[in-house]
Order: C-alpha cells, then sequence, then structure tokens
C-alpha cells in the first residue's frame, strides 16, 4: 500500500524548492541507472525515498507559487514555473521505475552494462554505523578522494539531503552517504562506514 | 532459439543511444529557460520527435530478438528502460515548451537553474583564446574544465558538437557541468576578460 501524508504549508522560497528539486531529480537518474546497472536494492530504495520527498517538495512549490502570484500577469508567468517544476517530479517518477526494475527483481541484460561508458564510475548508499571512523568527522579532514579514490556526492541526515556537501559537512551516526567512485574504493568504503576497518589509510 | 549477436549490439547501441539523448535533452532545455533561446528549446522539441521514433524502432528490436524464456525478465529490463529515457524526454520537451509559449519565463527559474549544482554556461569564444582552431576532441574541453560542450551556436545556428567539429573565434559554446568548472571554462574561451577581471 502507497503511504501518502499529509503536506502542510510552509513558507519556502520557490527558487530554493526548485534548485533543491533540480538538483536531486538528475542525482537519482544517476542513481538509478547505477543501482540497474550494479543490481543495488539498497541504492535503488534511495531513489525511492528520493522520490517520495520530491512528491513533498512538488507540493509545497505549488501551494508558495500559489500564493505568490497577485494579478493575472504574475500567475501567467508563474505556471511555467509550475510546469518545470512538474517536469522534474516526472524524471524523479522515471528513475523510480528504474529502482523498482530493481526491487521487483527484474534485472537487465547484462550486456548493457558493458555499453554504459562511465561504469568503471560505480555508485553505491552507505549507512554510517555508531562505530564507524566516519561518525562526528568532518568531509574534509577525511580526505576520501585521497585516501581511498571515492567521492561523496551527497549526504542524507534523516529526510533531508545535501547534494554535494561542502567540506565542513559533519557526518554523524545514522546519515546515509551516496558515494562515487572505483569499485576498490567502494568496496573500502562500505566497510569503513559499517566500522569493519577502522583506520584510514594514506 | 538464441539472440544472434548482431541484433544484441543493435539493441545496446540503440539504448545507449535513447540514454544519451534523453540527458542532452534535458541539458538543453535548462539552457533554453537560461538563455530564454526558442531556437534551443525547438532544437529540444525537434530531438523529442526523434525518440519517439527511435523508441518505437528500440521496442521493436527487441521484441522481435527471439528472446529465450529464461531471459525474459533481463529482456524485460530493457523495455523497461526505453520507456524510462522516453519518459526523461517527454519531461525535457514540457520544461522547453515553457520558453516557446508568447510569455518570458519567471526569473525564478534563471534564478533556480544558475545555482542549482549542474548548471549551464553560455560562453563566446574570442581571437585569443587557446581552442580556436582545435577540433572539440583536440580541445578536451571536459578533460581541462569538467564541462561538456551540448551545442555550439555559429553564424545564427545551433551545430552538435560532433568531435571532429573545429572551433572558430566568434562561437558560442553552449556547455554543462558542476559549477566549479563554469570559471575554468571561461578562461578556456575567453582569456583576456578573465584576466581583466
Amino acid at each position: 500500500m502507497v503511504r501518502v501524508e499529509k503536506v502542510e504549508y510552509r513558507p519556502v522560497g520557490v527558487r530554493d524548492l526548485l534548485t533543491e528539486m533540480k538538483d536531486l531529480s538528475e542525482l537519482m537518474i544517476d542513481l538509478a541507472y547505477s543501482a540497474a546497472l550494479f543490481d543495488s536494492p539498497a541504492l535503488a530504495e534511495e531513489v525511492m525515498e528520493m522520490e517520495s520527498h520530491i512528491d513533498t517538495l512538488t507540493y509545497l512549490l505549488n501551494m508558495n507559487v500559489m500564493l505568490a502570484a497577485r494579478d493575472v500577469e504574475d500567475a501567467e508567468s508563474l505556471v511555467g514555473v509550475t510546469k518545470v517544476a512538474r517536469a522534474t517530479d516526472k524524471i524523479s517518477d522515471a528513475a523510480a521505475d528504474i529502482a523498482t526494475i530493481v526491487l521487483q527483481g527484474i534485472g537487465i541484460h547484462p550486456i548493457v552494462r558493458e555499453a554504459f561508458e562511465k561504469v568503471e564510475e560505480q555508485l553505491t548508499r552507505v549507512e554510517v554505523k555508531p562505530k564507524s571512523i566516519l561518525t562526528g568527522r568532518q568531509l574534509g579532514e577525511l580526505e576520501l578522494a585521497a585516501k581511498m579514490g571515492v567521492d561523496i556526492i551527497a549526504v542524507r541526515h534523516n529526510k533531508k539531503w545535501i547534494i554535494n556537501p561542502e567540506e565542513n559537512e559533519t557526518i554523524k551516526e545514522g546519515d546515509v552517504l551516496i558515494v562515487r567512485g572505483a569499485p576498490q574504493g567502494i568496496e573500502e568504503i562500505e566497510r569503513v562506514a559499517k566500522g569493519t576497518i577502522q583506520k584510514l589509510e594514506d | 532459439m538464441i539472440t544472434s549477436q548482431g541484433s544484441f549490439k543493435k539493441i545496446v547501441d540503440m539504448l545507449v543511444e535513447l540514454k544519451d539523448t534523453s540527458e542532452l535533452m534535458l541539458d538543453l532545455a535548462y539552457s533554453s529557460i537560461l538563455l530564454n533561446s526558442k531556437e534551443l528549446a525547438e532544437e529540444v522539441q525537434a530531438l523529442e520527435e526523434h525518440v519517439d521514433k527511435l523508441h518505437t524502432d528500440y521496442e521493436l528490436l527487441v521484441l522481435s530478438a527471439g528472446i529465450p524464456p529464461e531471459e525474459s525478465k533481463n529482456f524485460l529490463g530493457l523495455i523497461r528502460i526505453g520507456v524510462v529515457t522516453e519518459n526523461i524526454a517527454d519531461a525535457a520537451a514540457q520544461i522547453a515548451e515553457v520558453v516557446l509559449r508568447e510569455i518570458e519565463p519567471h526569473p525564478v527559474l534563471a534564478l533556480a537553474i544558475e545555482e542549482a549544482e549542474e548548471t549551464v554556461v553560455r560562453i563566446q569564444v574570442s581571437k585569443e583564446s587557446l581552442l580556436v582552431g582545435k577540433t572539440l576532441r583536440e580541445a578536451q574541453v571536459h578533460e581541462e574544465t569538467g564541462m561538456w560542450v551540448l551545442v555550439v551556436r555559429r553564424g545564427g545556428k545551433w551545430v552538435r558538437p560532433s568531435p571532429s567539429l573545429r572551433i572558430d573565434a566568434g562561437d558560442v559554446l553552449i556547455a554543462s557541468g558542476y559549477a566549479e568548472g563554469e570559471e575554468d571554462l571561461k578562461k578556456l574561451a575567453s582569456p583576456e576578460n578573465q584576466s581583466s577581471n
């Protein structure tokens, strides 16, 4: 059964909402293809979470746009804003459709993996466990790119995604990290997040 | 019945083209809003028709590939991904459509696109630029700046960026990528304007 929540109005800048929706929907496409190519239900689940978050943002954006229109001219020009927002929502739905392929165990033909160019770089989703050495550290001081060749492209604290996080972003226990890198680095960061590796090698 | 290698390769090639085209369209669609460019928006609409046709051919090819029953799930995955690329192309066309209405896009749209992590820039190549006279392959714009050239505007026309396209002074490059690459691209395309700032 689909879980649908009431979305309550709160004043949020339309520009911020739209930027977040654009960023998130584009990240979702990358994540979804990666989930399908590497048959990763964890990534697919993350895409589904993002999809429902974008649904919420779409509601909020529409409410804020409606309240922003003062006259006919505003209304005419703001319709375009809701149209673009709807398009990002549609893109997020498309990404969720790919995620569903993974979650239903349908899979895609292995030959496709070879065809998509960027696949030497893989995406993964890891959850930071309490005993992980990542807990409480800032991204910048970890130097993950230098030490294991991976980039953190997004961090999720509860229901809030931070895309392309800054160096001073502090990782908390329970955070979900979306990581891009070569297969070896990906394997390493998964163990670091779990806490089975307790030291970052230079 | 075993699927022939030839039709297999064709299926994959078409899927890659569908995926790449749908993502290019998205970048072009956001560019059309940022630049309030009807030409770019029309390019997106034209690509949308192209994708519709390509997608139909792709589905027909998958269905006629002689799928062995034990592989039917994998092929269903191929069909579903095809549908996704088509949906993304539709979304891009919807974004571009905003520009084609007779109303100027609301300024908040351009502000949001500029602020996004992946942005679109438009830059004119100056006579002093190292890019002049190089082909896009030689210029290695992506390696140098992290930005992908989406389309080149030359003498009022939009030219698709094939690797053999030679860059002239006066060309306008529309490129997308992470915002950090924007300054690097500006320096590369228009060095004198950058040093004087």
